[in-house]
């Protein structure tokens, strides 16, 4: 009698235990493989590490090498700031360049250890000096132009390009002679060539692999360095067509957007086998109001195909991180006129 | 003579915890629905199944605490009671070993308990359960 009662509270215990673990079980299958926007946050992916106050909104990420961050200027084009984030140590830096006279208008400075490189797709130039040396010589000129670039190897930069009226990705490299490579079928164009395909171009710490992430719907594709490309995918977002209206002027036949396209993936990352996507996008468990005091970043394991999982990543009033990246252990965003730097839950980001 | 009466008491004063439990439960969850939803869709655990767990968890409280006032239902209810107390508590086991991310979904005054204390408060309720349930299987064993 006791033991038959024991023996039943025993069962009844596995079996509604065993109902909520099978619950979580299948939840959790649904979630990381076939996600109907439903996002997890996990504990303390990133903790906050230290920010500082770099003075101006026109920094933009140029690199990293060894605990230094490089932060370049857009409205002060040669112009660097090194911060080491071990040591939290700050240094300008003032880039030389050996040939001023060209008519630049949107200079980029982008890190490839040991090289850093001085661009711009508009000239089209770019020069090419050595880290710590801040000395740079031509190193490409009037070859071809490139809305965007990142180095890549010591002679080789990925860019995309719409020159041929189209935006296309590929790669500048030098070797005897210069070999323009593009690819038109690695982009894939929706409703128009040039507004469609917009996105942001990304690489990893290493240089292996490059990756572009639509901006106006829920796509991204990792490619190697050669531009061969290792996957497609789909985020967790539901937009897969980007809401694009186009209109086209009488006289000059010159096409503009009519509308202001829903912008699915403001900014990407890339890490090891993981890439990260900063959206203001809410899924079905959001709460809106929190965007008010943080962007989303969404981690995929673009090898496997998942989503791992989500985290915040905090606004400095009400203005969201437009930049991050993650190197080594460190996660930086730029967000105002600010430096955020956290580090991150190395175990989660594997 | 006495034992029994005792074994009545006892399970009358479990069988009342219970029902005020489970109703006080209930209620503040459709009281406060689109809190409750909202909390319980964001639940790592079982987010893909908030669309019905969100009625079907009051609902089920409610049932408890109305088999529990017809006399011929109690052993059934008692039996309930445990099983849906093992299910919060895994619940809330699974909450801290796999995630932070906590909303809380118990109403009322429950999601002021941190989720340790939560944690003991079902084990006794548990325990209350389970000694309500040996004294009723005592007077009138379950076939």
């Amino acid at each position: 009698m006791k033991i038959t009662f024991f023996l039943r509270l025993v069962i009844i215990s596995l079996l509604s235990s065993g109902f909520v673990i099978g619950l979580y079980l299948v939840s959790n299958h649904s979630i990381h493989q076939n996600n109907p926007f439903i996002r997890s946050y996990p504990h303390h992916p990133i903790t906050r590490n230290f920010e500082l106050n770099i003075q101006y909104n026109s920094y933009y990420i140029a690199g990293y090498v060894n605990d230094k961050l490089y932060l370049g200027n857009t409205t002060a084009p040669l112009h660097l700031i090194e911060v080491n984030l071990k040591t939290k140590d700050t240094t300008h830096i003032t880039i030389k360049i050996d040939q001023t006279d060209l008519p630049f208008r949107s200079v980029r400075v982008k890190l490839s250890s040991p090289h850093f490189f001085v661009m711009d797709g508009y000239v089209p130039a770019i020069f090419r000096g050595t880290i710590g040396n801040w000395e740079a010589r031509l190193w490409m000129k009037e070859k071809f132009h490139f809305s965007n670039a990142i180095p890549i190897d010591t002679n080789k930069v990925f860019i995309s390009s719409n020159a041929t009226r189209q935006t296309v990705l590929g790669y500048i490299e030098k070797n005897k002679n210069f070999n323009i490579h593009l690819d038109s079928h690695l982009l894939e164009p929706q409703i128009d060539s040039v507004f469609s395909v917009d996105g942001t171009m990304i690489i990893s710490q290493d240089q292996k692999y490059l990756g572009y992430v639509y901006y106006y719907r829920n796509q991204y594709t990792i490619m190697d360095s050669q531009l061969d490309i290792l996957t497609k995918n789909s985020t967790i977002d539901t937009l897969q067509t980007a809401n694009i209206e186009l209109s086209t002027f009488s006289n000059g036949g010159i096409t503009t957007l009519k509308n202001r396209p829903t912008v699915v993936n403001l900014s990407a990352a890339l890490f090891k086998n993981l890439i990260l996507i900063n959206t203001t996008r809410l899924g079905k468990n959001d709460e809106a109001k929190m965007l008010d005091q943080a962007s989303i970043v969404d981690v995929y394991n673009w090898q496997n195909q998942t989503y791992e999982f989500s985290f915040y990543l905090y606004n400095k009033g009400k203005k969201h991180a437009r930049e991050f990246a993650v190197y080594d252990n460190y996660l930086v965003a730029l967000v105002d006129n600010e430096l955020d730097v956290y580090n991150i839950e190395t175990n989660r980001f594997r | 003579m006495l034992f029994t009466y005792n074994s009545k008491f006892i399970a009358i004063l479990a069988k009342s915890m219970l029902i005020l439990l489970f109703v006080y439960a209930a209620t503040n969850k459709l009281i406060e629905f689109d809190e409750f939803n909202t909390q319980l869709s964001k639940s790592p655990i079982i987010a893909a199944f908030a669309d019905w767990l969100v009625y079907v968890i009051p609902i089920t409280e409610l049932m408890i605490g109305f088999l529990f006032l017809i006399n011929w239902f109690t052993t059934l209810a008692f039996y309930a009671s445990f099983s849906l107390l093992i299910m919060f508590t895994t619940y809330i086991v699974l909450i801290m070993k796999f995630s932070e991310f906590i909303p809380c979904s118990c109403g009322g005054v429950l999601d002021q308990l941190g989720w340790g204390q939560h944690l003991i408060f079902n084990l006794v309720f548990i325990i209350i359960t389970g000694i309500g349930l040996y004294q009723v299987d005592s007077i009138k064993p379950l076939k």
